[in-house]
C-alpha cells in the first residue's frame, strides 16, 4: 500500500499557503511534516482525508494505491485519521467505540473476539464494560488509536498525536503508535510542531514563509 | 478573601431560585385548594371532590383531552424529530445556511403574531388559495375545508412545530458548543460512516441529554399552550387548557373551582408526559444501543435529504409569508376573496397604530429592557458562582439546582397564574411594575439561561486567570475581558429574553392587573375582534419590536469587533 | 401600628362611602375631580375603542376625572380579579373601578354580592333613561337591575346577509334551514358557551315552542327534555348543512363577520343593528351586505356599566357612568360612523334641540329603521343559559 502526494497544495483566497508537496510514503512506513502552527499542516491533512472545507482550494494528487482519491467522498477513502483529542464517543463504553470502527459484515462473535484482543494488545484486557471518561490520558489514546486501526484503513493521518500528553507517557504512546502502524503495514503521516515526535521516516519542513525543504 | 467572595456570590442562585419557587409554590396550592371545593368567597366553605366530578363529567372533557395530547405530543415530537433530521441531513449545507440566517427572525416572531398570520394565510379563504383561486381551483367563493381549528388540533400542531424547529435547534447549536462536532464527523467519516450516521448514531446521542429540558420545556408548553390555540385549536371543544381559561372567565363563579380542577389535571397531564417522555427516552437508549455498534455505514436516504432541504425551505417560507400575509393585510381597505391583492389600500391602519401605541410600545420597551436586563445579571451570576464551586473542587450540583429555574417553562401558566394573582393581591402589589417586570422574569430567565448557559460554560477560562495576573483585579478581568469576549452570546440572550417578555400575555394581565398596556394584550385584545387590518398593524408592531432589538444585538458586537478577526462569526 | 392602619382604613371608607350615599350630586363631581377611573372593557373594537377615549376626554376636561381604558377579551377575568381581591379581603382600593357589563355576568356578580350600588338614582342623566318603553333597562337577562348598573346601550340580535350573493334572505328559523339545504356549508352560528351561540340558540327556542311560558321562569320548573325538544330537533337537521358540517364553530360574531367578507358564509349575525353599515363604512364588509330581522322578532338587551364593590374611585365612576347616559355621549354614540349603537334615552324626554339632533342621524345604509326593529323578544329567564350550554355541549361536543 502507498500514499502518494503529488504536488499537492492548498490557497485560500488566491494566497498558497505552503510550496506544492510531493511525498510518496509506502506502507508500513511514518512520514512526518513538520512545522510551526498555523502553516497550514492540519488544512493539508484535511484534504487528505477529504474535509477540506470549501473556503480552500486544492490543487495537486492525492493517490492511494495508485489511484486518485480526491473525488471520493471522505467516509470511502479508507483513510483514518488521529487527532490530540482522543474523541472517544462518551455515551459509549470501550468496547462500543471500538465495535463502532468494525465492518458490518462481521458476526458478533467475530467483533467481540477482536475487541478483546484489541484491548489485550494495548494492555487494556477488561476494559471493555469502562466508561471513556473513567480512564487516563494514555489510556484513552491507545484506544483511540485502536479504533482508527479497527475500521482497516489504508493509510492513516495522525494530527500531532502526542501533543497532549505528559512527556514521560508520550515516549510509550509514540511507540505504541508506530509500532501499531508497522504492523499493520499501512503508510501513515504525521504532522507535528514537536521535532522530538518524528519517527526515522521521511521529513518535510514547512517553514514560516511557505518554503517547503524535503529532509 | 476567597471565603468571602463565594459567599457573595453564593446569594445569586438563593435570590434567584427563592424568589421563583415561592411564587409558584403559593400558586399553585391556592389554584389546588380551589380545586377541592374551597373558595369562601363565592361561598364553598367545604372540601370536596365536587370540581373534580364535575370536571370529568363535563361532555367536553374526554374531547378535549383527546385534542390536547394530540396536538401536544404530536407537536413535539415532530419539532423534536425535525430538528434532528435537519442536523442530520442539511447540517452546514446551503439551505442550513438560510436556516442558521433565519433563526433570529424566526424566533423573535411572536406566536400570537405568528398564528395569525398562518390563519390569514392557510385557511380556505387564506392567501394561499387566493394566489391559485380561481385560476387553478375554480373557487369563486372559499371552499368548506376542515382544515384550521380541526377537532384533533393538527392544525395547531402544524404550527407549534414550526414555531419549536427553530427553538429547538438554536438551543441545540447552543449545546453543541460543548461538543466537537467538526471533528466527531471527520473520525466517524474516517471510519466509513456518512455524516448524516455520524449524527444519528455519534452526536445527537450525545445531544440528547445536553438539550432534554429544553424538550421538556416544548412537550409542556405544546400541551398548555393558551394563545394560538384559541386561533389555531379545535372549537368543539377547544383544547384542555383554552377550556379552563374559558372557565376561570365563566359568567358563573362557580366554574372557577372546575376550571381550577382542570388546570391541575393539565398541571398533572404535563408531570405525567414529561414523566413518559423520559421513560420513552430510555427505552429507545437501551432498543438502539445494539444497533449504534452494528457498523452499518451508509444511509439510503437521497429523498429523505431532499425532504430535509425542503423542510427547511418551508419553515422559512411559511413564516416568511405569514408575515408578507400581515404585512399585505395592515395596508389593506377592502380584500375579497379570490383576489390575489387587495382591491383597494389604505394606509389608515398603521397611521392609527402610530398614534395610539406610543404608550403601549414605551411599556414593552422598558418592561422587556429591564426583564432582560436583570435576567441576564442573575443568570450570569448563578454561572460565576457554579465556576467558583467547580474551582474549589466541589462536585457541582448546579445542574440539578438549575432544573428548579426551569420550573417555569415546565408547569403550565395556567396552573399556578391565578394563584400568583390571589397572592399579589393579599400583598397589594398587583398592578404595580416591579411585579410585572417579576412575573416576566419567571419566564424570561429559564431562556437566558438556556440560550447562554452552554457557551458562557465553554469560554476558556485561562483568560480570565491571564488577566487577572496581569490585572490583579478580578472585577477588571470579568469586565474587561470575558464580557467583551463573550458579548455576542450575552447580547443575543438578553435578546431572547427581551422577546420572551414581550410575548407574554397571561402574566401581563393577571399580574398587572390590565393596568400595563403592551404591544401584546393591545393586538390580542383586537385579534378577538372582527378588524384584520387593524389585527395585522397590531401583529406587525408586535414582531418588529423584538425583531429590531434581535439585530441590534447581533450587530453590536460586530460593530464592536470589526477590526477583529477571531471575533467575528 | 397595624391595627391603626386597618381603623383609618376603615373609617375613611365609611367617610367615603357615607358620602356617597347621602350626598347630592355636587358633592358626588367635587369628590370625583382628580380621580382615576379604570374602566374595564372589551376592547376588541377600534371605533369602540375611539369612543371611549373621547368620552374620556371629555370628562377629563368637564370633570378633572382621568379615565383609563383597561381593555380586556372577556370580562370574565375582569370578575376574577375582583373575586380575588375579595378573597384577599381588599375592600377598598380594588383595581376597577367601572366595568362594561350585562346578563350572565351582572347576575354572577349582583349575586356574589360583587357590585356598589344602588347608585343610578343618583345619576342626574338617569331620569332620561327610557324605562317607559325599554323594559331591559331595568332588567337584564330578567335579573332585576335595581340600580346596580347603569344602561349604557340597546341591543338587538339582527342578521347580515350579502345581497350580492343572496336573494332571498330567510325570515324564521324553518327558513333557514331551507336556505342550508340550498346553500350547504354557508351558515354557521358561534358555539355556545359565547354568548353569541348562547343568544342563537335562545332565538331558535323562542321561535320554534309553543308555549313560551316555561322559558320566562326558571329552569327548574320546567320539563326541560320536553321543552327544548324542538331546538335539539332543529339543531340536528341543521348542523350537517352547516359551515365545516358542523365540526368546527367560530368564537363570535367578530370571527363571523371575517367570513362573510370573505364569502366562506352568506349570513352573519350582530348584537348592534348598526354593526352592518359601520363595517362597510370601515371597508370591513362588502356595500352589498343589508340586515333582517325575523318575522316574529329577535331577543333585545341592554348592556350596562356597573361599579364593583371595591371600586377605589366610586364618585370618578359615577360621573363617568352620568356621562356616557347623557344626550351628548349618547347621541355620538349613536352615529354610525362612529359606533352606531342605539340609545337608552327617551328621545321625548330631551330638549328640543337634542331631539332634532336625533330625530336628523342619518340612517346607515345596510341598517333597518325603527320601525322595522321594533319586534323585540325578551330573554328568556337567566337560568336557562347555563342549562342549555351543558345541554348544547353534552350533545354537540362529545
Amino acid at each position: 500500500m502507498v500514499l502518494d502526494l503529488n504536488k499537492i497544495q492548498i490557497t485560500l483566497n488566491a494566497t498558497p499557503l505552503f510550496s506544492p508537496i510531493s511525498l510518496m510514503i509506502q506502507a508500513g512506513e511514518v512520514a512526518t511534516i513538520m512545522g510551526p502552527s498555523g502553516c497550514g499542516k492540519s488544512t493539508l491533512l484535511s484534504a487528505i482525508c477529504g474535509n477540506l472545507p470549501n473556503i480552500f482550494q486544492l490543487t495537486g494528487d492525492v493517490r492511494l494505491n495508485h489511484r486518485s482519491v480526491l473525488t471520493v467522498p471522505m467516509e470511502q477513502r479508507r483513510i483514518g485519521i488521529l487527532f490530540q483529542d482522543d474523541l472517544l464517543f462518551p455515551h459509549l463504553n470501550i468496547a462500543e467505540n471500538l465495535a463502532f470502527a468494525l465492518p458490518e459484515k462481521l458476526s458478533r462473535s467475530a467483533k467481540k473476539v477482536k475487541i478483546k484482543d484489541a484491548l489485550d494488545l494495548a494492555d487494556l484486557s477488561g476494559f471493555g464494560k469502562r466508561d471513556p471518561a473513567t480512564l487516563s490520558g494514555g489510556q484513552r489514546a491507545r484506544v483511540s488509536l485502536l479504533r482508527s486501526l479497527l475500521a482497516e484503513p489504508e493509510a492513516i493521518l495522525l494530527d500531532e498525536p502526542f501533543s497532549k500528553l505528559d512527556q514521560q507517557l508520550k515516549g510509550q504512546i509514540r511507540q505504541f503508535v508506530f509500532e501499531s502502524i508497522r504492523t499493520m503495514n499501512i503508510p501513515a503521516l504525521l504532522v507535528t510542531h514537536d521535532p522530538r515526535d518524528c519517527p526515522e521516516g521521511q521529513m518535510i519542513n514547512l517553514g514560516k514563509n511557505g518554503d517547503s525543504n524535503v529532509g | 478573601m476567597k471565603r468571602h467572595q463565594r459567599s457573595r456570590l453564593g446569594f445569586f442562585p438563593a435570590l434567584t431560585l427563592i424568589s421563583f419557587l415561592s411564587a409558584i409554590v403559593i400558586g399553585l396550592m391556592s389554584t389546588w385548594v380551589q380545586a377541592f371545593g374551597y373558595m369562601p368567597v363565592i361561598g364553598f366553605h367545604h372540601f370536596s371532590l365536587t370540581p373534580w366530578i364535575s370536571f370529568f363529567d363535563h361532555p367536553s372533557t374526554p374531547k378535549a383531552i383527546i385534542a390536547t395530547l394530540v396536538s401536544g405530543w404530536g407537536a413535539a415530537i415532530c419539532s423534536l424529530l425535525t430538528t434532528f433530521l435537519l442536523f442530520a441531513l442539511s447540517y452546514n449545507n446551503r439551505y442550513w445556511n438560510l436556516l442558521q440566517k433565519s433563526l433570529a427572525p424566526l424566533l423573535s416572531v411572536p406566536h400570537a403574531a405568528f398564528a395569525i398570520g398562518f390563519l390569514f394565510l392557510a385557511a380556505p379563504s387564506g392567501w394561499m388559495l387566493r394566489l391559485i383561486s380561481p385560476g387553478l381551483t375554480g373557487f369563486q367563493t372559499p371552499p368548506d375545508w376542515n382544515i384550521m381549528k380541526d377537532g384533533y388540533g393538527i392544525s395547531l400542531m402544524i404550527a407549534l412545530v414550526i414555531k419549536e424547529v427553530p427553538f429547538l435547534t438554536l438551543i441545540s447549536l447552543s449545546a453543541l458548543s460543548r461538543i466537537d462536532v467538526r471533528r466527531s464527523i471527520a473520525i466517524g467519516r474516517s471510519l466509513g460512516y456518512d455524516t448524516t450516521q455520524v449524527w444519528i448514531k455519534v452526536i445527537i446521542p450525545q445531544l440528547y441529554p445536553k438539550i432534554r429540558l429544553s424538550i421538556f420545556a416544548v412537550l409542556a408548553y405544546s400541551l398548555s399552550v393558551v394563545d394560538i390555540a384559541q386561533i389555531l385549536g379545535p372549537t368543539i371543544p377547544p383544547t384542555l387548557a383554552v377550556q379552563v381559561f374559558r372557565w376561570f372567565n365563566d359568567p358563573d363563579v362557580a366554574f372557577r373551582l372546575i376550571g381550577a380542577a382542570g388546570a391541575t389535571f393539565i398541571l398533572f397531564l404535563v408531570l405525567l408526559s414529561i414523566g413518559a417522555l423520559f421513560f420513552l427516552e430510555k427505552v429507545i437508549r437501551c432498543l438502539l444501543k445494539f444497533w449504534l455498534t452494528t457498523g452499518k455505514r451508509e444511509s439510503q436516504i437521497k429523498i429523505i435529504k431532499l425532504l430535509s432541504n425542503l423542510t427547511i425551505i418551508t419553515l422559512v417560507g411559511i413564516t416568511t409569508l405569514a408575515i408578507i400575509t400581515l404585512i399585505i393585510w395592515s395596508f389593506t381597505w377592502r380584500w375579497q376573496f379570490p383576489d390575489i391583492l387587495p382591491e383597494t389600500w389604505s394606509l389608515k391602519f398603521w397611521l392609527k397604530g402610530f398614534t395610539k401605541l406610543g404608550e403601549p410600545i414605551w411599556n414593552t420597551m422598558v418592561t422587556g429592557m429591564a426583564t432582560a436586563l436583570v435576567g441576564i445579571i442573575l443568570v450570569i451570576g448563578c454561572l460565576e458562582y457554579e465556576l467558583v464551586l467547580e474551582r474549589q473542587g466541589r462536585k457541582t450540583n448546579t445542574d440539578k439546582a438549575f432544573w428548579l429555574m426551569y420550573l417555569p417553562l415546565l408547569i403550565p401558566q395556567i396552573a399556578f397564574l391565578f394563584g400568583v394573582q390571589v397572592l399579589l393581591v393579599i400583598l397589594r402589589l398587583d398592578g404595580v411594575w416591579l411585579s410585572l417586570v417579576w412575573s416576566h422574569l419567571l419566564f424570561v430567565l429559564p431562556y437566558t439561561f438556556l440560550t447562554l448557559g452552554p457557551i458562557y460554560r465553554s469560554y476558556d477560562q485561562r483568560m480570565t486567570d491571564v488577566a487577572i495576573t496581569l490585572s490583579r483585579s478580578p472585577w477588571k478581568a470579568f469586565f474587561k475581558i470575558k464580557l467583551p469576549i463573550l458579548m455576542r452570546p450575552v447580547l443575543f440572550s438578553m435578546a431572547v429574553g427581551f422577546s420572551v417578555s414581550v410575548a407574554q400575555y397571561l402574566p401581563t394581565l393577571f399580574i398587572g392587573a390590565g393596568r400595563f398596556e403592551t404591544i401584546t394584550t393591545e393586538a390580542v385584545n383586537l385579534a378577538s375582534g372582527s378588524d384584520r387590518r387593524i389585527v395585522a398593524v397590531y401583529a406587525l408592531f408586535q414582531l418588529l419590536t423584538p425583531l429590531i432589538v434581535f439585530f441590534t444585538a447581533l450587530w453590536l458586537p460586530k460593530l464592536y469587533f470589526y477590526q477583529r478577526k477571531d471575533m467575528q462569526i | 401600628m397595624k391595627y391603626i392602619y386597618n381603623t383609618l382604613l376603615i373609617l375613611l371608607s365609611l367617610v367615603i362611602s357615607t358620602n356617597a350615599y347621602s350626598g347630592d350630586w355636587e358633592t358626588i363631581t367635587k369628590n370625583a375631580s382628580g380621580q382615576t377611573v379604570y374602566f374595564n372593557a372589551w376592547g376588541g373594537s377600534d371605533i369602540i375603542n375611539d369612543y371611549i377615549r373621547w368620552a374620556g376626554d371629555q370628562v377629563q376636561s368637564q370633570y378633572g376625572i382621568k379615565v383609563k381604558h383597561v381593555k380586556v377579551t372577556d370580562i370574565g377575568d375582569v370578575i376574577s380579579r375582583i373575586l380575588a381581591e375579595k378573597s384577599a379581603g381588599r375592600n377598598d382600593s380594588g383595581s376597577v373601578d367601572l366595568m362594561w357589563i350585562n346578563g350572565e355576568n351582572f347576575r354572577a356578580m349582583k349575586d356574589n354580592l360583587l357590585l356598589y350600588g344602588p347608585f343610578t338614582q343618583k345619576l342626574p342623566n338617569y331620569r332620561l333613561v327610557d324605562t317607559e318603553n325599554k323594559p331591559t333597562v331595568l332588567s337584564d337577562f330578567t335579573t332585576k337591575v335595581d340600580h346596580m348598573e347603569a344602561p349604557w346601550g340597546m341591543a338587538q340580535l339582527i342578521f347580515m346577509y350579502d345581497s350580492a350573493q343572496v336573494t332571498n334572505h330567510p325570515k324564521n328559523m324553518p327558513d333557514l334551514l331551507i336556505f342550508a339545504k340550498k346553500h350547504p356549508g354557508k351558515v354557521t352560528y358561534p358555539a355556545p358557551p359565547s354568548f353569541y351561540g348562547t343568544t342563537f340558540i335562545k332565538q331558535v327556542m323562542l321561535e320554534l315552542v309553543e308555549d313560551k311560558s316555561p322559558l320566562y321562569d326558571s329552569v327548574k320548573k320546567a320539563d326541560f327534555e320536553n321543552v327544548t325538544a324542538p331546538l335539539w330537533k332543529f339543531l340536528d337537521q341543521l348542523h350537517p348543512l352547516m359551515w365545516r358540517k358542523g365540526k368546527a364553530f367560530t368564537s363570535g360574531a367578530p370571527e363571523m363577520k371575517q367570513l362573510l367578507n370573505d364569502g366562506e358564509i352568506f349570513i352573519s349575525l350582530s348584537f348592534n343593528p348598526n354593526d352592518a353599515s359601520n363595517a362597510i363604512d370601515n371597508g370591513e364588509l362588502p356595500d352589498s351586505i343589508r340586515t333582517y330581522i325575523h318575522q316574529k322578532g329577535t331577543i333585545g338587551n341592554t348592556h350596562f356599566v356597573g361599579i364593583p364593590f371595591n371600586s377605589s374611585a366610586k364618585e370618578g365612576a359615577m360621573v363617568f357612568a352620568n356621562f356616557l347616559m347623557s344626550p351628548e355621549a349618547q347621541l355620538r354614540k349613536s352615529i354610525p360612523q362612529i359606533w352606531g349603537d342605539p340609545t337608552v334615552l327617551n328621545i321625548n324626554k330631551l330638549s328640543s334641540k337634542d331631539r332634532v339632533a336625533f330625530s336628523q342621524l342619518p340612517l346607515g345604509i345596510a341598517t333597518l329603521t325603527a320601525a322595522e326593529l321594533n319586534k323585540v323578544m325578551l330573554e328568556p329567564d337567566a337560568s336557562w343559559v347555563a342549562a342549555l350550554e351543558k345541554a348544547w355541549q353534552r350533545r354537540y361536543q362529545k
